[in-house]
């Protein structure tokens, strides 16, 4: 007798859902309707996957004062150490014959001409190094600061942040979906980061568990029987090549570093995402 | 007398009866022969003498066979040949005197610099480990309670969610370099001969 009433509960629940649209979503806010039957029967939370996709790092970071110091003083033992190479028993070699011809006041055959100075050659190395132009460690989209190229804060692990509507309010998030029966929880992240970018990027996710969760209870008007609040879940997924497509939907799309996160995303969201965030 | 006159009559009947034979032989085959009277073409003047088949063969393939065997238990008892180690081998031209340097004495406030700084660095890193391993205890905390919470609200997502990824390791991935790739970098031109040396170490088996 329960059974079906709460099957035909879940499916009238369910149309209303796929009415509303893509994530009937009910972070805090109060004139929301009513919105899906929970994902798992019998409990009362819903169930969402988020991915966290990060962009490695391209370059290097920048030394520290100490660093440096640190670097130049190894350089140094390591020269005091070492055994005299090749070039610099060249260049040894020639600084002595040099001596040797101001001493003796003759010259030799008219040999030294030809031959090729070590400082000559260190000079057109020199010249062939400077040829070579090496790619911006800080490029324009740093000094412009446009958060939604991919090409800025090379040196750091960038996120993906999205900004959904949750009734009338706009809210950061890391991107995320509604779990639906019949899939795993990681692949819910994937069929957000895939729904998401139409299929141009490429992301390798980084196990089957989820690195972190976040919990939260509707607000009181929302909640009914079945639907006391979500539960998401957080998959740890690396950028591997591709980007979005000309964003159609522009201040949708943050490319951000862990300090800026801050700006973004609520207190306790921030708080449960910086914790399986690793500090660069 | 009698014995010589029968090995005489002997001997005359086994040449008539030969070279009866003869004749005989021509007489069967004169289809095949090219003219009637050709005799000399019927006795086979060329070949050799049939061989004999040798018994010493078998003794002489035998006593190689035992040569090789024992070649090879001795190859075996030998202890195997290692391959060198190129970097702890250190090349002949390094050893010459000339090429050591002067050893450098060092002045008081150098070397008192240097460990003001050796003792600077050693915090840091202390420092730089602390905090590492703060936010990997973090991390793991932080997955180990979204799996709880996994497991209260379904056991089968758990489940799921602590099966092995096959797919991933072999892990690979490129480490960040100084400066970020250059988008229309042209290599230059030339061929690319390795010559690394290779050793094979051969396994004698039995």
């Amino acid at each position: 007798m329960a059974a079906p009433i709460r099957q035909s509960l879940f499916g009238v629940a369910k149309g209303r859902w796929r009415f509303e649209g893509l994530w009937a979503g009910s972070l805090g806010s109060r004139s929301l309707a009513l919105a899906a039957a929970p994902s798992i029967s019998g409990s009362p939370w819903r169930l969402l996957g988020a991915v966290c996709l990060q962009r490695p790092p391209l370059v290097s970071k920048p030394l520290t004062p100490l660093q440096e110091e640190m670097a130049a003083l190894l350089q140094q033992i390591e020269v005091e150490r070492s055994l005299y190479s090749d070039h610099e028993l060249r260049a040894l070699d020639e600084a002595q014959q040099l001596a040797k011809k101001k001493a003796d006041l003759y010259d030799e055959e008219g040999d030294e001409q030809n031959v090729l100075l070590t400082q000559d050659m260190e000079d057109a190395w020199e010249q062939k190094f400077l040829q070579f132009k090496p790619g911006a460690r800080i490029t324009e989209a740093d000094k412009k600061n446009d958060r939604t190229s991919l090409h800025r804060k090379l040196d750091r692990n960038l996120v993906l942040l999205v900004k959904e509507k949750l009734g009338d309010q706009d809210v950061w998030m890391l991107p995320q979906a509604e779990w639906q029966p019949g899939e795993t929880l990681r692949g819910t992240a994937e069929r957000t980061l895939a729904t998401l970018s139409e299929n141009n990027l490429e992301a390798k996710f980084l196990g089957n568990a989820p690195c972190g969760h976040y919990k939260f209870k509707f607000p009181q008007a929302m909640r009914t029987e079945s639907s006391l609040g979500a539960k998401i879940f957080f998959f740890k997924a690396l950028l591997v090549t591709g980007d979005f497509s000309q964003p159609r939907k522009k201040g949708q799309r943050v490319w951000v570093c862990k300090e800026e996160l801050g700006d973004y995303l609520r207190p306790k969201y921030l708080a449960q995402v910086r914790r399986f965030l690793l500090d660069l | 007398m009698a014995l010589a006159a029968l090995g005489v009559s002997a001997r005359a009947l086994r040449s008539r009866s030969w070279l009866l034979g003869t004749w005989q032989t021509q007489i069967r085959d004169t289809h095949q022969r090219a003219s009637l009277l050709s005799f000399w073409e019927l006795i086979p003047m060329r070949a050799e003498p049939l061989r004999k088949k040798k018994k010493v063969d078998p003794k002489k393939d035998q006593a190689v066979k035992d040569r090789l065997k024992k070649r090879i238990r001795r190859l075996e008892k030998a202890s195997q040949e290692l391959i060198p180690i190129e970097d702890f081998i250190t090349p002949v031209r390094l050893l010459d005197k000339a090429r050591q340097r002067p050893p450098v004495e060092l002045p008081f406030e150098e070397s008192e610099r240097r460990a003001l700084l050796l003792k600077k660095w050693s915090l840091y890193k202390h420092q730089e480990h602390e905090k590492e391993r703060d936010a990997i205890r973090t991390m793991l905390k932080s997955q180990q309670e979204a799996l709880q919470e996994l497991q209260l609200m379904s056991p089968e997502l758990h489940a799921e969610a602590t099966k092995r990824d096959l797919s991933l390791f072999p892990f690979e991935r490129e480490g960040p370099d100084y400066t970020p790739p250059v988008s229309n970098y042209q290599p230059p031109e030339g061929r690319y001969h390795d010559i690394t040396k290779v050793y094979t170490q051969v396994e004698f088996k039995r």
